[in-house]
């Protein structure tokens, strides 16, 4: 989508769900409108791959661990380049909890603002990108994510990606951090509202195809390169008759943490199981219920076209002028179909609790295998 | 885990209380978390060609004798050989949203890249002294090793007034000693920038792998010098020897819980499965039935 003019089209990027009014857009007012389309080739090229500097992975890492109940969310900035989405700076957002929701907007509206602005005057990049979550035991899928993706990708030049990063699963040594965006189908969808079951069926979406997955990887520039080199490499200490264990230390000496036997984490991801089947079922119910209301009131209606007919036929067959055929739908209103976008992801809660429950049993598995074989010989 | 070579300059410690009793408040150490380590080099990199050195403020939280620094931003600021100066609204509007993400930090010190200390730092030392009143302000300076002749590394300082007429540009710094400190859930993620090729898409079971990998070289190692050292070949280290008995001797105690413990991982892992396919087949279910 190439905007008439790069200006317009970076101050279309912020992305305030609601109209606050942008300040300071910056004015690279050099290219004139007429070739901007010719220039804009950059929009053309898909993504292909998301690059992550490891300083927004420090700072993630920072504030999710740091954000107590609520989940912690905040803005990525960067560039797209070339197929390769680089983000290279990253700000929390803050919280909006226990106000109502037109006040709330508007305050993280003037937050983002300021804080863009702020950015932009020591040289920073000033570019949204996308956004960022924390979450914990793997289950992401709720409805301010894809709301927010899908504003997002409306509204950014590439569409937005949303990081996710596992609190749990970085605890347990493997730190990970995935890049997903919204496939186009689920977008159509999203964009007509149509969650019924026949929009699924036409869509063919079910909970795996909502999100796609974007290969990322870790960029750290030459500085810090040679910082963390540094931070690593052992000194030795200058006493001749230390212990072993002392002798050597650097700053950053590599930890073993994901050796540890133990099942702290097994039970509560059962639980957390549990608790999202019974959602799911919750939410079904409430789906089959509605499904049966409609169909009463379908049936009603038929029944009632029936009748009309049948009493027109026989006013024929006697001469009379027959009634006229009223509209149906003025009379029994018939509730719509349910959106079964809430099931659909409360499905995908399931399927993300039970494979990271999975694969938490499965490397326990091969740890307890190791203990014994080291021991038992 | 000191974060420079260590220098033989002697360290502050706690001493006596002031005389009305109340807890002295020199900090005595620092720690700072990585995240602000690397956007202060990040802010080295974005700085225009006229800025020799860039200056910003340190974010985070203090006890008694030492002080925690969490966070960091930039700070607008020019130096000429006339003059020194800081922007101050930037610098307060900056912290006034950091604190609406964060509310337990505060403004803790400063810090400049550039290792040297001179009156425009005593300056800005007083001027930050100022903004964490009570308290001392903290200095940092780090140094990013791109300088000839200067290796990298990160210096903290504390100021005291020096002199026979203590006036703002004139104050000495005594360093105290710093160290990087960061969570235990975090080390996954600092590892992950550490290990030049990482992909990010690394399964639980390839970490456990290359783990396991390191933990079996190490022993191999270790194996190789203590067979050698049998044969004669060569003189054991005493210290070693002690060393190794103390930790590979340990044994793990032979129990039958363990097999109950195996049965229960199983179970799990099934279950698991088992509600994975249950979720897809619903999921298809769905798509099926006519509306």
């Amino acid at each position: 989508m190439a905007a008439p003019s790069m200006a317009a089209a970076l101050a279309a990027s912020l992305p305030a769900p609601q109209a606050a009014p942008t300040p300071a857009a910056p004015t690279y007012e050099a290219i004139p409108a007429s070739m901007s389309k010719a220039i804009d080739i950059e929009a053309e090229i898909p993504l292909t791959c998301v690059q992550l500097d490891g300083m927004v992975i420090t700072k993630i890492l920072k504030h999710s661990r740091e954000a107590s109940s609520t989940t912690a969310h905040g803005l990525l900035l960067g560039l797209d380049l070339d197929g390769i989405l680089e983000v290279s700076n990253s700000f929390a957002l803050p919280n909006h909890t226990n106000d109502d929701d037109e006040k709330a907007t508007k305050s993280i509206g003037r937050y983002q603002a300021s804080m863009l602005r702020s950015l932009k005057e020591v040289q920073g990049d000033d570019n949204v990108v996308g956004f960022y979550q924390a979450t914990s035991l793997g289950a992401f899928f709720n409805q301010t994510l894809i709301d927010t993706q899908a504003i997002h990708q409306d509204r950014l030049r590439h569409g937005g990606v949303v990081i996710v990063h596992d609190i749990s699963q970085t605890a347990r040594g493997n730190a990970s951090f995935r890049a997903f965006k919204l496939t186009p189908s689920f977008m159509d969808a999203y964009r007509r509202a149509n969650f019924s079951t026949a929009g699924l069926v036409s869509h063919r979406l079910t909970f795996s195809s909502i999100l796609e997955e974007i290969p990322l990887r870790v960029r750290t520039n030459a500085l810090l390169n040679s910082y963390l080199n540094m931070l690593v490499t052992p000194s030795t200490s200058s006493f001749s008759g230390a212990r072993p264990g002392e002798a050597t230390t650097s700053a950053l000496s590599p930890s073993y943490s994901v050796l540890d036997i133990g099942n702290t984490g097994l039970t509560k991801n059962l639980e957390q199981v549990a608790e999202a089947i019974d959602n799911y079922r919750t939410e079904e119910g409430n789906v089959a219920y509605l499904s049966r209301q409609i169909a009463r009131e379908k049936l009603r209606a038929e029944t009632y076209v029936a009748k009309r007919k049948e009493e027109n036929a026989r006013r024929v067959a006697q001469g009379l002028n027959p009634l006229p055929e009223e509209d149906v739908s003025r009379l029994f209103r018939i509730p719509p179909e349910p959106s079964r976008l809430e099931s659909m992801l409360l499905l995908g809660q399931v399927d993300a609790y039970a494979k990271s429950l999975e694969s938490n049993a499965g490397t326990g598995l091969v740890k307890m295998y190791g203990a014994k074989a080291s021991s038992g010989v | 885990m000191p974060l420079s070579a260590s220098s033989s300059a002697a360290y502050l410690q706690n001493t006596s209380p002031t005389p009305n009793g109340a807890p002295s408040t020199r900090p005595t150490s620092l720690t700072i978390h990585p995240s602000a380590l690397f956007s202060i080099l990040d802010h080295y990199l974005r700085r225009t060609d006229a800025q020799h050195r860039v200056i910003g403020t340190l974010l985070g939280s203090r006890t008694d004798s030492s002080v925690d620094v969490k966070a960091a931003f930039a700070v607008l600021h020019s130096e000429t050989d006339e003059q020194v100066a800081v922007d101050m609204d930037y610098h307060r509007a900056m912290y006034d949203l950091c604190t609406r993400v964060r509310p337990n930090e505060t403004i803790v010190g400063w810090y400049s890249t550039g290792s040297d200390l001179n009156t425009y730092s005593a300056l800005i030392q007083n001027f930050y002294s100022q903004e964490t009143a009570p308290h001392q302000a903290v200095h940092v300076a780090l140094d990013t090793g791109t300088e000839g002749g200067k290796g990298a590394g990160v210096k903290a300082y504390i100021s005291s007034p020096v002199g026979v007429f203590p006036k703002p540009e004139n104050c000495v710094f005594v360093p105290i000693p710093c160290e990087l400190r960061f969570h235990e859930a975090e080390r996954s993620g600092l590892d992950l920038l550490l290990s030049p090729n990482a992909s990010l898409a690394q399964t639980d079971l390839d970490v456990l792998a290359s783990a396991l990998t390191d933990v079996q070289n190490m022993l191999n190692r270790v194996l190789a010098y203590v067979q050698s050292v049998l044969r004669g070949e060569i003189v054991g280290d005493k210290a070693v020897g002690r060393y190794l008995m103390d930790v590979l001797g340990t044994g793990v105690e032979e129990d039958g819980g363990w097999t109950a413990g195996l049965q229960d991982t199983l179970m799990v892992t099934y279950l698991a499965n088992l509600v994975r396919s249950q979720a897809e087949v619903s999921a298809r279910l769905a798509l099926t039935s006519s509306a």
